[in-house]
């Protein structure tokens, strides 16, 4: 029953060189790339220092809408970021042996989109340079944040989900780290020998890294889930028609997880392509996170639904109000998102041919990217545009000082991502090795099948 | 630990485990022999790690010191600064369970970071810790701690005649 | 010596003219943010007189509402606050602090009433027009909220008043600019803690009823219905 285990057939060497590509080699491609990003976000910070040296006025923003695209950004970035927590934690902990290629993409994702993320609620204050009055400690002023209000429960959990991610980050990189450090010279080996915190690989070592690793699973998943509950509850605490539903947090809890797994599957494509993974990362990952993918917009149609159904079948004035502009004023967002999010990616995914196709599970993922966005213009824009009374009633739209901000995000976004693909191992080696080690191929009649062997805690192993 | 480190390689596991087995008999005891490898070994497979792991009691104590430390936070700034909001009560128990909550959270993942890494023995960059890079081209390298002298060759001795390649003995900790 | 501020609105008076808009916009260091911002959705005042048609033809008769802030009992603006830059004080009032102020914007979103205004930008009185500010209060920074305060400045002056001259304060002595201003005394404003005071006797009143009132905000402001109906 044992067999040879593939790892011990691969060239190790080969194996970390191939898979660490995106450190070994930079091409004047991710200079002139990072250039023009770099001026994408020198140009989005002096647009933002002028906001703030002029006034909130140069937005699009008024009475009643006073909260617009800078808040859609930061929703749609802390959703962006319930990627890697999913794929990490809930793989890991369900042992699911195809995520190895997958997590130390989508773990950076994650820690990425939520440092983006968390400074557009520091951007879009009328008066950003008195940002720490909501830090409690100790002043002169006489005051303390009120912790009543959702915007401090924001600023809690999206510091413990910051921390908590960038640490989930670093502990799963220590074994990568060691092996960069014992395969390079110079600054590099610097560098990685700090930050590998003198990680060798002994036997306790990996007994305690494992449950450590563990014990990260289990703690973020909560995290995860109470961040995006709380920024749901922004909207969901308000008496605002059509934000003021108890649906709000687990909606937008799927709809992070939805937006985040069309995110990894975007990263993970372009990373394919770009660094030349096509052997670590197959079409049977694609598949899989498809069908990932297929199920939360399923999920995300059933939320969106049940909400819709509640509203029309009650018809209550203030609410019923807000979604005959779906209708009406805000017709092309409605169908955007409906269209996105639903009614072209369900029927595709439920597909293989889609699934399996990367070039087709890219643009997938981009339709859900931009239903997401969608969604949640008209979540915000819509509600506040429409609310209680009529006579203040006024519509938004961006100006270019929004859109330059947002632009920079994402242009922020994409160059930490291409920093951290230069300095550190952008796939999981250790994890694909020890993938490696416990699969062997068996024989069953004519037909090979792979199979995965799983440690039991007091070691004994146990053929899946 | 008083003593020096006798380290050799092997290609596979099969060849270390019979490594470690003729390490055991020698005798040596099994909190003194151990593997370096660049995946997780089975415990048992090679060698034992008889100790147990200590720091998930430090990070559940974390938790609960960090829920004691959120709702301080929530209740002393609603105390000493009782500001009538929306007519609700001064000290607010929903808002307090979520900021607790939180604040336990990031203290159980901070503990978990922290006390994990001391417990993996990591952190101490002037320890002399023995290691072969070449673990990383598929061998494994099994290590005991010995006594200098006589069980420094018998153990040296053992681990070339399981098929061990660049025995040495390397002063050192495991 | 406690109050409790209130104001009573009488629908059969109010004619619509708009003169406490101006009043309370003179009394209280409004800027004028003109044609243009106006047109964005940038009016900055205080208090706004709503129009609402009767029906959808040309022959609709118009319903006039002026809308100050109601001083909410269970104000949704004050508990979103991160940094309690509103909050309730004794006197029953919705106290906004300028200078706490970091600009989330979240309390003019949760005011169902939409009596909060926003600064969007740092507004100018170009001379000689500087000279007409009040200095009661402030002028305030961009990136800051405001609203209706009741005319706070006029209430503290009769208070510091009256406790000179060791006496309770009058029925009526407190006027903010707008009750002050307006030609048919369609406003009304008093403190309920006094039984007798013409603001007690008009929340008795049974054609009162409260803007948005299946919201529980308890507002501080009551309306009296009209009386006259569609054809009078």
């Amino acid at each position: 029953m044992s067999g040879e285990h593939l790892l011990a057939r691969t060239d190790e060497a080969q194996l970390f060189r191939d898979l660490s590509r995106s450190n070994q080699v930079t091409t004047w491609r991710w200079f002139a790339g990072m250039g023009i990003l770099a001026l994408v976000l020198l140009w989005g910070i002096g647009v933002f220092v002028y906001m703030m040296t002029t006034g909130m006025g140069v937005t699009g923003l008024n009475r009643p809408v006073f909260w617009g695209v800078l808040i859609v950004n930061f929703v749609f970035w802390i959703g962006l970021s319930h990627s890697g927590t999913l794929i990490s934690a809930i793989l890991r902990l369900t042992h699911a042996t195809w995520r190895a290629p997958i997590l130390r993409a989508a773990e950076a994702m994650t820690a990425f989109s939520l440092l983006v993320g968390a400074l557009f609620p520091l951007i879009h204050l009328g008066r950003n340079w008195r940002f720490y009055y909501t830090i409690p400690y100790p002043n002169e002023r006489g005051l303390w944040p009120n912790m009543r209000s959702p915007l401090m429960w924001d600023a809690v959990a999206i510091n413990t989900y910051l921390l908590g991610s960038l640490t989930f980050l670093y502990v799963g990189m220590i074994p990568d780290l060691a092996l960069l450090r014992d395969n390079s010279t110079g600054w590099r080996r610097k560098l990685y020998s700090i930050l590998s915190l003198g990680f060798r690989g002994t036997h306790a070592e990996w007994r305690r890294y494992h449950v450590a690793s563990t014990f990260f699973a289990i703690l973020i998943i909560p995290v995860a889930v109470s961040v995006h509950s709380i920024v749901s509850w922004d909207f969901a605490m308000a008496k605002v028609p059509g934000w003021h539903s108890t649906i709000f947090a687990p909606y937008f809890v799927v709809g992070a997880i939805f937006s985040g797994i069309a995110g990894v599957i975007l990263v993970m494509a372009v990373l394919r392509r770009v660094f030349r993974l096509e052997k670590a990362l197959t079409p049977l990952h694609f598949d899989n996170l498809g069908k990932l993918l297929c199920t939360m917009s399923l999920l995300w149609g059933y939320f969106y639904f049940t909400e819709f159904l509640t509203v029309w079948y009650n018809r209550n004035p203030e609410e019923w109000e807000v979604f005959r502009s779906y209708g009406k004023s805000f017709l092309p967002v409605f169908l955007l998102m409906i269209t996105c999010n639903f009614i072209v990616p369900f029927p595709l995914l439920c597909l293989r041919r889609v699934r399996r196709s990367v070039p087709a599970i890219f643009g997938v993922s981009l339709l859900v990217i931009v239903g997401m966005y969608s969604e949640r213009v008209l979540i915000v824009v819509a509600s506040l545009a429409r609310r209680n009374d009529p006579f203040i009633w006024h519509n938004y739209f961006p100006t270019w000082v929004e859109l330059s901000i947002t632009a920079a995000s994402f242009a922020m976004f994409t160059m930490l991502y291409m920093v951290f693909s230069k300095i550190f191992p952008i796939m999981a080696i250790s994890e694909i090795k020890e993938r490696l080690f416990h699969t062997t191929e068996r024989a069953i009649g004519n037909a090979t099948a792979e199979a995965i062997a799983r440690v039991e805690e007091h070691g004994e192993g146990e053929v899946k | 630990m008083s003593g020096v480190v006798v380290i050799g390689l092997f290609d596979g596991v099969e060849k270390a485990a019979r490594a470690g087995k003729a390490l055991r008999s020698l005798p040596l005891p099994a909190g003194n022999i151990t593997t370096i490898s660049g995946v997780p070994l089975p415990d048992g497979a090679v060698c034992e790690d008889p100790r147990p792991i200590r720091f998930p009691r430090v990070v559940i104590a974390a938790w609960f010191v960090g829920a004691l430390a959120g709702l301080g936070l929530a209740l002393a700034t609603y105390l000493l600064y009782p500001l009538i909001t929306a007519g609700k009560a001064i000290v607010s128990i929903p808002p307090t369970l979520i900021v607790t909550y939180e604040i336990a959270m990031l203290f159980a993942l901070m503990a978990t970071l922290i006390a994990g890494a001391l417990e993996m023995g990591l952190g101490r960059f002037k320890a002399r810790k023995v290691h072969d890079p070449r673990i990383h081209e598929g061998k494994i390298a099994v290590c005991a701690l010995v006594e200098p002298g006589d069980q420094a060759r018998r153990a040296a001795g053992a681990l070339t005649e399981a098929g061990g390649t660049e025995v040495r003995v390397e002063e050192g900790e495991l | 010596m406690k109050h409790r501020w209130a104001m009573a609105i009488d629908l059969d008076r109010c004619t619509g003219c708009g003169a406490c808009v101006v009043a309370c916009s003179a009394e209280n260091n409004i800027p004028v943010v003109g044609e243009e911002e106006a047109a964005k959705g940038r009016l900055m005042h205080w208090i706004r007189v709503n129009r609402y048609w009767e029906e959808d033809s040309p022959s609709a008769r118009a319903v006039y509402l002026p809308v100050p802030c109601m001083h909410c009992e269970r104000a949704p603006c004050e508990i979103v606050c991160p940094v309690y830059a509103t909050y309730h004080n004794e006197d029953g009032l919705n106290a906004m602090v300028y200078n706490r102020c970091i600009g989330t914007r979240y309390c003019a979103n949760n005011c169902p009433y939409s009596v909060r205004v926003f600064n969007w930008y740092d507004y100018k009185w170009e001379k000689p027009l500087d000279e007409q500010l009040s200095p009661d209060l402030s002028v305030r920074s961009r990136g800051v909220m405001e609203k209706c305060s009741f005319c706070v400045q006029r209430i503290r002056r009769v208070k510091d008043k009256a406790a000179e001259e060791g006496r309770k304060i009058r029925d009526g002595e407190v006027q903010p600019a707008c009750v002050q201003t307006c030609p048919p005394g369609a406003l009304v404003f008093g403190d309920l803690e006094d039984p007798d005071s013409e603001i007690s006797r008009m929340f008795r009143d049974p054609r009162r009823f409260r803007l948005f009132e299946h919201l529980g905000t308890e507002p501080h402001v009551v309306y009296l219905k009209r009386r006259k109906g569609a054809g009078v």
